[in-house]
């Protein structure tokens, strides 16, 4: 196999990857503000309810989530099924959203009283509040943890092929396997580094263009 | 005093939901048992009749046909299933798959599964058929209901052409780590045979990874299929510098095509169907193709058919009821 054929799978492969990242990102990142509401709400039952979630979806690993959310669905005879793709998406998903939840809730339990009694003395809502005051402070707070979960989340993705989706490791076991070339394994790691490169750089600007308080 | 309460209300609820789980998949198992027990008592009539449940003996193949498709689940694994240079799926099960499929009037749609996760694929309905050099074992009998057997197989032993004289017998590879594929027919071999009993085991993802091991040291041995086993070795190929050993005994094994228990319509019509492309010809020419033509065993000359043609729905019956038994 020459090396533009190995290029062309290992792309293939990784064009999933980037998919399955991409996603995950995108859906994730909003849903999580979701389940960091229910955790701290003043409802007692949706925080239990939310908190057990939060519990369940952390204490266990999220290779048996995405086995469980694929075959589960059809071994129990139900009519719902997805698609290997769309069971790994929702196993990302719900997965990621906990953490950032967590991550999200640290943040908002970080912010002073006094900045929630300085909005409520100037007249503002509590909406307002919270979207004016407290979350752009949070959102500067958390970028480098957040930037740990995006960067696992890079490396995550490769959970993928045990429910046979080919991403970049399983492409590159493909390869491997059938043409004994041990460097398509070198190949991938620069792959998965130009890609972490790419995104530690992206939080790096982020960080950057929020630390504007610092002189 | 409330987080007390909150708590055990909390673990109550937990209960309560792992009761729930425990009571589906307990009633879930009884499904498949339930209809084995109707496929033995109405494997005489096989796909004419429905069985008692009320799920008519053919719901199955009416599945399949309404979709148009016949998902197959298979590994890429040459000589049977593999992408030629230009990525394109070829091998000898691709064009049978096909062939069959043309048959029977449905699309085959080629699924990449993982071999050790392939009854759990065909439970819950995410491929049709397994059919890609399945070996038949009592085991898997209980799993799923095996078409005609089509071809010979047999477990060998792939070493390093330089140690290939120091492994005449099992006996002598005792103390090696051998690699094979988790699930496989080389898995029984190792954990049956007690002159391995000792070695230490490998379980890779699939056969080709344990060639692998073998070819990078960090295995001594493998066990996998001879007809894989031939086409990875032969000269030119990157596994040249392994060597095949026909070391191991009791180790006569056939290919067949697996499906659902749930309804003996889909194999009568796949074994049908095979029955028609041997008598053609055809089955045995793309079995030459691939050099495969001396392990074929339907197809092979006329008598030798007219023999196997009779067989599929005494063989579906007798296997339904070991099953249920």
């Amino acid at each position: 196999m020459s090396f533009t054929d190995i290029m062309k799978s290992l792309s293939d492969g990784f064009s999933v990857t980037l998919m399955i990242f991409g996603i995950t990102l995108a859906a994730s990142l909003p849903l999580g503000l979701v389940f960091t509401f229910g955790s701290m709400s003043k409802i007692l039952p949706l925080r239990w309810l939310t908190k057990f979630v939060v519990w369940v979806v952390r204490g266990t690993p999220l290779m048996l989530q995405i086995i469980l959310i694929f075959y589960g669905p059809g071994l129990l005879n139900w009519d719902l099924k997805f698609s290997r793709l769309n069971a790994v998406l929702i196993a990302f998903i719900i997965n990621y959203s906990c953490y950032f939840s967590e991550i999200y809730r640290a943040g908002l339990e970080s912010i002073p009283k006094g900045q929630y009694e300085a909005g409520q003395v100037l007249g503002m809502t509590k909406p307002q509040i919270f979207f004016r005051v407290v979350l752009m402070q949070v959102v500067k707070r958390i970028v480098p943890p957040m930037g740990n979960e995006i960067i696992t989340l890079v490396k995550d993705t490769s959970l993928a092929r045990v429910i046979a989706v080919t991403e970049l490791v399983k492409a590159a076991e493909d390869i491997i396997s059938h043409y004994a070339n041990i460097k398509v394994y070198i190949y991938i790691a620069v792959f998965y580094l130009a890609f972490t490169a790419l995104v530690t750089w992206l939080l790096h600007l982020a960080e950057k263009k929020l630390s504007y308080y610092s002189v | 005093m409330k987080k007390k309460i909150a708590a055990i209300l909390a673990s109550a609820a937990m209960c309560l939901g792992l009761c729930g789980c425990g009571e589906t998949s307990t009633s879930s198992e009884n499904t498949p048992a339930d209809a084995s027990n109707n496929t033995s008592s109405t494997a005489d009539a096989a796909g004419t009749s429905g069985s008692t449940s009320g799920d008519a003996s053919g719901a199955d193949w009416d599945y399949i046909k309404d979709k148009g498709e016949l998902v197959v689940g298979i590994t890429y694994n040459m000589p049977m299933n593999y992408k030629d240079e230009q990525g394109e799926l070829t091998g000898f099960e691709t064009e049978f798959t096909n062939a069959v499929c043309e048959k029977l009037g449905v699309k085959a749609k080629f699924q990449v599964i993982e071999w050790n996760k392939k009854e759990i694929e065909l439970k819950s309905k995410n491929i049709d058929v397994i059919w890609n050099g399945l070996t038949v074992n009592e085991d898997r009998k209980k799993e799923m209901l095996f078409s005609t057997s089509y071809m010979k197989n047999k477990q060998v032993t792939v070493v390093k052409a330089e140690n290939k004289d120091q492994y005449p017998d099992t006996a002598s590879m005792g103390a090696l780590t051998i690699a094979f594929e988790a699930g496989s027919a080389g898995e029984d071999i190792v954990t049956g045979d007690t002159a391995l009993a000792n070695c230490k085991q490998v379980k890779s993802e699939a056969q080709k990874d344990a060639l692998l091991e073998v070819k990078s040291g960090t295995a001594d041995a493998c066990i996998v299929d001879y007809t894989l086993a031939k086409a990875f070795t032969k000269e030119g190929s990157d596994y040249a510098d392994l060597a095949v050993l026909e070391n191991i005994t009791n180790s006569d094994e056939e290919y067949a095509i697996g499906a659902r228990l749930e309804d003996t319509t889909v194999i009568a019509k796949i074994n049908a169907a095979m029955d028609e492309l041997a008598n053609e010809g055809k089955l045995a020419e793309i079995a030459k193709k691939y050099d495969l033509a001396d392990a074929l065993l339907v197809g092979g000359s006329s008598e030798n058919t007219s023999g196997t043609a009779s067989e599929p729905v005494s063989s579906v019956a007798s296997e339904a009821v070991s099953s249920a038994a």
